[in-house]
């Protein structure tokens, strides 16, 4: 007997969250829906691409859906667009601008958040003013110059063209993560002994694995998807990186839409491994640019 | 040993300057060479004639006074803000509703973020590849949808029609920057303190007067810089229309960027290509895209917020 009354309130309650529910209930479905909607209108062109890729020539403007899936157009790419020679122009010209804004950056980075020095703030700032200089400004000038290195067509002088702009931001990027180490292990470092350098290298360099990952991953997917500089300053096809050869191939294949979508997605598959691998650092190097600036 | 305590006020005041010079110098070089050496060339560059083959010839003043009597310069200047207007609206209002949506403590919120970003990842040149098969106005699959829900009759030529190459490429440009712009500002909606809101429900506040009073005015310092990222990238526009539509039809989508890279590249190795032209057109997009993200961060800043912005 005792219980009834609480059941009483109980069930009470439960009509007044039901009756306060319903607006909820609705305004998030409403939600939902928006979002849906907008997860549709992003990832419509990607699932296009994939089927396209996979349809047979004749089917691309006729079929929703293809009637038989054609693997054989990745294989028909792969060779015809000499994918193998443009992934690994890609992946030289890469690799080598990120081990140079790493290496250059990350010591110079380091100098400007844990030194005091006569004029530190205004050679800062004119490495941010170098991250304002617009690629078409200097893209002219860097054709002549790397024209008469005779490094024009050259992979190296592409890699070369992408390092200032690079290590400007990656000190930028860099001093802000040194600044949040602690300054009392490089004072205690030093009172055992060491020189500047070695405690650059042996305390702080190590601790700044995390900084350095991020720059890793702004330089790449920014090397590796830039345009402007690749079109421009490498000539010969042979030398062409993915972002080039892909636009080359436009015009050779016209509207064979499947020859494209794979070609497309053969370009796309080395950033998307990389961001499946490692999704919550990716966002984060991405934004984090953007935050601390 | 005797060396190292020897009094010796100056050469020790350099000596302090040795380690930090040594770890800035290479860096420093870097951006010299490749960034601060090209950049006062362009300066001069764009004060001269010059076809890039025979000697070139001090031109003054002349290449920007001909850009002020050069018909397709202005119109690629007006395509150029226009561009960047409608994309600093579209790509700061959008995303930021949607980060707020996703804010709402619905569930879910990581996979929508993710899937959202994945265009982010895909270069605009080969998001402008695509976007190209998709508007192609005769079997592409836009018009195809456009079609077959019964809107045939009014699907345009979008990047084959004069007037439709622009609002196409700006759909191109909020499409691929959405998901990058949404983490940035998810991540700071992050940060408002829960009490805040929690205050103005109390006060009767409905979502619509909470999002323009208390998120907007908190994460502002986010929004002022998203808004200067947009207009940079804006400015600079070219890599996702080049590909499209190289500026074309007939100019209808040309902008600074792509304008200077017609003049510059289109005509390679023709003798007509004029480099000195086609430079001051670059130190125009320069001095446009430092003048007006000057005007916004002067504007934009707010004395009680001052001490949040460090740009």
């Amino acid at each position: 007997m005792t219980v009834s009354p609480t059941i009483l309130s109980r069930r009470s309650l439960r009509g007044a969250v039901a009756k306060a529910a319903w607006p909820v209930i609705f305004t998030r479905t409403l939600v939902y829906l928006i979002l849906v909607v907008i997860v549709v209108v992003e990832a419509f062109p990607l699932m296009w691409m994939i089927i396209t890729s996979v349809k047979d020539s004749h089917e691309v403007f006729n079929t929703l859906l293809p009637t038989e899936i054609k693997w054989q157009n990745f294989p028909r790419v792969w060779f015809a667009m000499n994918f193998p020679v443009h992934l690994g122009n890609s992946f030289y010209v890469t690799s080598l601008s990120v081990a140079l804004v790493v290496a250059l950056a990350t010591p110079a980075a380091y100098a400007f958040a844990r030194y005091r020095f006569p004029g530190r703030e205004l050679v800062f700032y004119a490495f941010i003013g170098a991250m304002m200089i617009p690629p078409q400004a200097i893209l002219i000038p860097m054709f002549q110059f790397l024209k008469s290195l005779h490094m024009l067509n050259s992979l190296t002088g592409l890699a070369l063209s992408y390092v200032g702009g690079g290590v400007a931001f990656a000190v930028f990027l860099m001093r802000t993560f040194f600044l949040s180490l602690p300054g009392e292990l490089g004072d205690s470092a030093r009172i055992d002994g060491c020189n500047d350098f070695q405690v650059f290298w042996h305390i702080y360099l190590p601790l700044a694995r995390p900084g350095m990952a991020t720059v890793v991953i702004i330089q790449s997917l920014y090397t590796w998807n830039e345009f402007m500089f690749s079109n421009t300053l490498i000539t010969s096809p042979d030398k062409k990186t993915v972002q080039s050869a892909v636009f080359q191939a436009v015009g050779q294949y016209g509207t064979d839409y499947t020859a494209l979508c794979s070609g497309l997605i053969i370009a796309l598959v080395p950033v998307v491994l990389i961001y499946l691998a490692l999704q919550r650092q990716f966002i984060n190097g991405l934004t984090a640019g953007a935050l601390k600036g | 040993m005797g060396a190292a305590t020897r009094p010796m006020p100056l050469p020790l005041r350099l000596r302090r300057l040795i380690a930090p010079a040594s770890f800035i110098a290479p860096a420093a070089l870097a951006v010299i060479l490749t960034m601060a050496v090209p950049m006062a060339d362009a300066v001069l560059l764009s004060l001269q004639h010059w076809n890039g083959m025979a000697a070139p010839s001090w031109a003054g003043f002349s290449n920007y006074s001909n850009l002020m009597r050069d018909e397709t310069f202005f119109r690629a200047l007006w395509h150029t803000a226009y561009f960047t207007v409608c994309t600093v609206i579209l790509q700061t209002i959008l995303p930021l509703l949607i980060a707020s949506l996703l804010n709402s403590g619905i569930r879910g919120s990581t996979v929508f973020r993710t899937l959202y970003f994945m265009p982010v990842i895909i270069s605009l040149a080969i998001s402008g590849l695509l976007w190209a098969m998709l508007f192609e106005p005769n079997f592409g699959a836009v018009n195809g949808f456009l079609r077959a829900v019964g809107l045939g009759r009014f699907a345009p030529l979008w990047l084959a029609g004069a007037g439709t190459v622009m609002p196409s490429v700006i759909i191109v440009s909020v499409w691929q920057s959405l998901g990058f712009y949404l983490v940035i500002f998810f991540a700071a909606l992050q940060s408002v303190p829960s009490e805040l809101y929690e205050a103005a429900q109390l006060d009767g506040a409905n979502p619509w007067s909470r999002f323009l009073h208390v998120t907007v005015p908190t994460i502002w310092p986010v929004i002022l810089i998203v808004i200067v990222l947009n207009t940079i990238n804006g400015i600079k526009v070219f890599d996702q229309i080049w590909v499209m539509t190289a500026g074309g039809p007939n100019y209808a989508s040309a902008t600074l960027g792509t304008y200077l890279y017609t003049i510059a590249f289109g005509a390679m190795g023709a003798s007509n290509s004029r480099l000195g032209y086609a430079t001051a057109i670059a130190i125009v997009i320069l001095v446009l895209s430092i003048v007006v993200s000057m005007v916004q961060i002067r504007l934009g800043r707010r004395r009680d917020l001052d001490s949040q912005i460090e740009l």
